[in-house]
This record gives structure tokens, C-alpha cells and sequence, in this order.
């Protein structure tokens, strides 16, 4: 068990959902890790970064503060 | 109006006019100026959603949008995210409570306020030496923090001991007689030193106010702003002041709100009533974007507004009933299936932007590893895989929260380089110590021999840097190292990323001459010079193929015998 802290975390429904996502944002590179094929660990800055690409395509992801 | 029915009316409007403030603050997002306060634009917007908007003309400012932004700041009702103004997740709780109580803990935040001096705000008086942010650099006379609470509890005294309906002049010639240093020292009046009001003047005045004969004017003034806006606001007395007069109000329960909303089939929400219920207004806000138009209450739902209430927590079955239950006539259909499709939508893509990530490592079981009450602290969700996240709590907080020998890696931080090079192509990552930097950089350049060694991989490290750049990957790969790698890995890495280019070995023709002058005289000769394919140095020239017989002849010419021996001079 590790605690990794101010991190950025998306979860999607499938695989091809977050690829897409990272995708849209070109994070795809900056994943810290993947510790299952639809939850990436990213940069908390990389997180916004999606969040911001995803907004301005219309898709609202469902962010947790 | 009964004393009952005014206090009501009182407090609500305060309540409404603190709400007015944080809707515009929730459908404006404000840029904080340097000063710490946010812009014009802003508080011109604000004032007019409140009850008796302030009349910019006259030139007091806004002195109810101040007010209640400070009291919103002293219940930490608002915080700075970036450069912008936004409502915080106190106000939630805050409005969660019921209207009594909301009431007194405005009244606590007044009575103890060390960032408000109704002095700044009280429109018949100027400050010439008052900075924007509530502060004097010229000697004054205008009191400080604890004299202003102080003051602010004796005016409370004498209000909440007046006998029914009093002239607001009666008000002051009390005061006046028993307590005239409330909050401006009267002690020393007779001195030289103490002839003015240092610091304070009649608005558009050209001097400080003169003492004697003028307590009314200055101590006067501000009973009056208090009577006005907090006294009569928060509920404490009813006050008119065109007539002039204060009435202390008894202390009532809260009668209950009537209002209603209509939502319309575009996603517009219109509120009507005349008692209406700042709690479940602001609940409303945090969900449907307020759309303040002075004093009418409209909201729009919007897809964005809508997700981000989702993602504090909130569950869309549950806002849906809310609404519904406002509502006399049942929900539009197309309102109901977007708000039921933007949730499912929402649910697809989450994303935790500050989060605390435990990572479940092998066939561990979090659960039982984490106690119940501490998961629930954090308010972690189970991710997919079994590990846990949450947002991130604050740092104090966390650290004492957390299990004994555990800690924290914090990547708001330079983490630790953990990776170290070994002999040959071997790395070492010991697995407690690997973060998840580290973890990346070791997937991008090596693979995995046993827990805790790791092998540099050549077709990994070439795609890996074809793919962000050789001097990206040198750099996260310099981070990650505890100490440099060695001369000879340097160089295979630098040419697998391609930084590098590819050397020669093998034979080649040379042309090398020894003194500087007689190889720019050779340089100089287009015969020699047709043959050079590369100047390798000071006297040293690659020639073509074929060149060294081509030079070798036209030295001859020349009377020259080359040597064979590259390596004597």
C-alpha cells in the first residue's frame, strides 16, 4: 500500500474512453501510471490540463474536488 | 407590522442580500485585484441583486456588497482559487443550517469582525488616509480592530435596552451622556493634541471634523450606519430612516418560507414568492447557474454547472427531487431526461485533478488494511483494481490521519531520485522507495528483471524518445537517477535516443598536414579542394573516394612526396 499524494486520477468507463481522453488533452505520454486499463495516475497539472481539453469539446467529465 | 413580523422581514432580506452576494460570486467567478478585493464590474452586479441596492451616484460606493463580502469572508464563506473569488464548501454547510442559526453565527461573525470598519463604510464620513484594504498609514484617530468590536457590542447594549419605538436623536444624546468613548476616546478633549477627529471629515469636507460640538456628526454617523445595515439586517431592530426612529425587536422563531420555482422546458428556473428560503435558494445555486437580474431570481441548468455539483458529492436522484419538489407542476420531460443523460454522461470520465491516490500493491486488501472510520474521513471511492482515491485533504490533516509508518509521497514536491545505475546495463529501484515518477521513467527506458532491478532496453529507450524527444527523456531520466550514469551508458543511451548520431569505423582516406599554413595554402587550391568531402579539423581533411591518388599526383607535380605513415609527423 502506497499513499501518493497530489496527484491527478481519471477513472472512465472502459479503456477506450480514457485513451480518447488522453488523447484529446495529448497526455498520453505524460501518464504516470496505469495501474488498470481504464484508471490513469497523471501530474495533478496534467489532470487539469484534460479537464480543460474535455470542457472544450462539450464533454463534461465529472471532476471531484 | 408586528415586532414579529418585522424582524423576519429584517434578517430575511439580510439573508437574501448575503445570498445575492455569493450568487454573483458563483455566476461570476471574480478575478481578485491586488488589493484583495474583486472588480467593479462585480460589485456593481452584486449590489444590484440585493434588497435596496446602494445608489452608485451618490458616490458611497457600495458599502452593503463590502459588508457582506466581509462577513462571507469571516465565516470563510468565500476563498481565492487561483486569481478568482469562489463560493467554498463551508458555504454549503453553512446554508445547510437552519435559518436561526445561520442568523446567529452572522451575528457572531459581525459582533467579532477584525476586517470590517463600518467607519470606511459609513456614508456621511471620508477617510482621506484610508487604503483600499481597510487600512490607515496616517495618525488617525480612527479606531482598530477591538475598538470596533467593542464599539459595536456597546451600540448593541444600548439598542437592545431602548424602550420600544426611539428617535434615533435620543439614541445619541444616551450614548453621548453615558458612554461618548465607545469607540473614539473622549478622555483628553480638553487638550491641545485632541482638537479634531484626526483623520476623519464630513464626506467631500476639506478638514478633519473639530471635536467639540461634533460627536454627533462622527459617533452619530456610524450609530446610524449600524442601526441601518447590520443592526437591521441581521434582525437585531427594525429602523427608518426617514423618520428617523429605531425599535429593538424581540428575539422570535423564524417563520417558514413560502415559495416556489418554475422550471421551464429550456432549463430555466424562475422563482416566485415573497418569503422565500435563502437555504434552499443557495442549494438551488449550487447546481443551476444563477443568472442574477437585479432582484429576480433565475437560474439555467447547464451541463458544466450541473457536472460539477455531481463531482462535490451531490447525486443527480437527489437534485432531481429537490427540484421536483420545489416545483408545483411536475418536471418538463426534456428536463428530467437531460439532467437523468448529462449524470450518465458525467459518470463515463471521472477525474479526481488533486488527488490522494493508495495504490493497492499485489493481493493486498485495502479494506482491510485501512480502518472504516479513517476510509470514511478521507471519503475514498474504491477505483477499479481495488485501489482507493480521494481528494486530497489538507497536508496537517492528512499526516495525522495516516497509518503508523507510512508515508507520504507528495508530488506537489520534488520527490526523492531512487533509481540507481548498476554495472553493465543494470538499474536498481528498491520497490518501497519507487514512486510513481520513477516508475515511469524506468517503463519508458527498462524492463523488469526481479522486484527490484530493472535493465536498460534499447528498442524501449529508441521509441520512448522518438515518441517525446531525446532531451525530454535524458531529462525525466536525470531526475530519476540517484547518482550519473557512466561514461560508457551515457554514451549508449545518448546514441539509442538518438541525440548522438551514429559513429564510423572503418578505413577512410585522409589528408593530414601538420602546419596550419601550408593547409590553407592547400585549401585555397580548387584541385585539392574538389577532392575534400569533409574538413575534419585544423589539417586534417576526409577526401573522396579515389582523392588520396588524385592529391598524391598533384603533390608530385609540386615536388612533393607525401608520407605513408599517418601517425609520424
Amino acid at each position: 500500500m502506497k499513499f501518493h499524494g497530489h496527484v491527478g486520477v481519471i477513472e472512465t468507463s472502459d479503456a477506450t474512453t480514457l485513451d480518447e481522453a488522453l488523447a484529446v488533452a495529448r497526455c498520453a505520454s505524460r501518464v504516470l501510471a496505469r495501474p488498470q486499463p481504464n484508471l490513469a495516475i497523471l501530474e495533478a497539472d496534467d489532470a487539469r490540463l484534460v479537464i480543460a481539453a474535455l470542457e472544450e469539446r462539450g464533454l463534461h467529465p465529472k471532476v471531484i474536488r | 407590522m408586528t415586532p414579529a413580523a418585522a424582524q423576519l422581514k429584517g434578517f430575511r432580506t439580510g439573508d437574501l442580500d448575503l445570498l445575492a452576494v455569493l450568487e454573483a460570486v458563483l455566476a461570476r467567478a471574480p478575478k481578485v485585484l491586488k488589493s484583495g478585493l474583486p472588480n467593479l464590474a462585480f460589485v456593481r452586479a452584486a449590489n444590484a441583486g440585493l434588497q435596496q441596492p446602494d445608489d452608485e451616484s451618490e458616490g458611497h460606493g457600495f458599502p452593503q456588497v463590502e459588508f457582506w463580502l466581509t462577513l462571507a469572508r469571516e465565516l470563510s464563506l468565500l476563498e481565492v482559487e487561483g486569481d478568482r473569488l469562489v463560493v467554498s464548501a463551508a458555504a454549503d454547510a453553512f446554508y445547510g443550517l437552519e435559518t436561526r442559526r445561520r442568523r446567529d453565527r452572522l451575528r457572531e461573525a459581525w459582533l467579532d469582525s477584525r476586517l470590517l470598519n463600518e467607519f470606511a463604510l459609513t456614508p456621511e464620513l471620508e477617510l482621506p488616509g484610508l487604503k483600499r484594504a481597510g487600512t490607515v498609514d496616517v495618525a488617525t484617530d480612527v479606531p482598530g480592530a477591538e475598538a470596533m468590536a467593542a464599539g459595536r457590542r456597546a451600540v448593541l447594549q444600548f439598542v437592545s435596552h431602548l424602550a420600544g419605538e426611539t428617535p434615533l436623536r435620543r439614541l445619541w444624546s444616551q450614548m453621548q451622556a453615558e458612554a461618548p468613548g465607545f469607540v473614539i476616546s473622549h478622555a483628553e478633549d480638553a487638550s491641545w493634541r485632541n482638537v479634531y477627529y484626526r483623520g476623519i471629515r464630513e464626506r467631500s469636507g476639506r478638514a478633519d471634523v473639530e471635536r467639540s460640538g461634533n460627536w454627533q456628526i462622527v459617533e452619530g454617523a456610524l450609530i446610524a450606519f449600524m442601526c441601518e445595515l447590520p443592526l437591521a439586517r441581521l434582525g437585531w431592530v427594525e429602523f427608518d430612516r426617514k423618520r428617523g426612529v429605531v425599535e429593538p425587536l424581540p428575539e422570535t422563531d423564524e417563520g417558514g418560507a413560502d415559495f416556489e420555482i418554475i422550471v421551464q422546458p429550456s432549463g430555466e428556473i424562475l422563482v416566485l414568492g415573497d418569503r422565500l428560503d435563502a437555504g434552499a435558494l443557495f442549494r438551488l445555486a449550487r447546481f443551476a447557474l444563477p443568472s442574477p437580474e437585479g432582484r429576480r431570481r433565475r437560474y439555467q441548468l447547464d451541463k458544466k454547472y450541473f457536472t460539477d455539483a455531481l463531482g462535490r458529492g451531490c447525486s443527480a436522484s437527489g437534485l432531481l427531487d429537490f427540484l421536483a419538489g420545489l416545483s408545483r407542476s411536475p418536471l418538463p420531460q426534456n428536463v428530467r431526461f437531460n439532467l437523468e443523460d448529462w449524470s450518465a454522461l458525467s459518470e463515463r470520465i471521472k477525474i479526481w485533478p488533486d488527488a490522494l491516490f493508495i495504490e493497492r500493491e499485489g493481493v493486498e486488501d485495502l479494506a482491510a488494511l485501512l480502518p472504516a472510520a479513517l476510509r470514511e474521513k478521507l471519503g475514498t471511492t474504491v477505483l477499479s483494481g481495488g485501489h482507493l482515491g480521494c481528494p486530497m485533504p489538507g497536508d496537517a490533516e492528512l499526516r495525522q490521519m495516516l497509518p503508523p509508518r507510512r508515508k507520504l509521497l507528495d508530488y506537489a514536491r520534488r520527490l526523492p531520485p531512487v533509481v540507481a545505475p548498476l554495472e553493465g546495463l543494470g538499474l536498481s529501484a528498491p520497490s518501497e522507495d519507487l514512486h510513481l515518477r520513477a516508475r515511469q521513467v524506468l517503463a519508458l527506458v527498462a524492463t523488469r528483471q526481479s522486484a527490484d532491478r530493472w535493465e536498460l532496453d534499447q528498442a524501449l529507450v529508441t521509441a520512448s524518445a522518438k515518441a517525446m524527444g531525446a532531451e525530454e527523456l535524458a531529462r525525466r531520466l536525470d531526475e530519476a537517477l540517484s547518482r550519473p550514469l557512466s561514461a560508457p551508458l551515457t554514451v549508449a543511451l545518448r546514441s539509442w535516443t538518438g541525440e548522438f548520431p551514429v559513429p564510423f569505423v572503418g578505413q577512410a582516406e585522409l589528408f593530414l598536414c601538420d602546419n596550419p599554413v601550408q593547409a590553407e595554402l592547400l585549401e585555397q587550391q580548387p584541385r585539392f579542394r574538389a577532392w575534400v568531402e569533409r574538413t575534419l579539423g585544423r589539417g586534417a581533411f576526409l577526401l573522396r573516394l579515389g582523392g588520396a591518388e588524385a592529391v598524391r599526383a598533384m603533390l608530385k607535380e609540386l615536388g612533393i612526396s607525401p608520407r605513408t605513415d599517418p601517425r609520424k609527423p
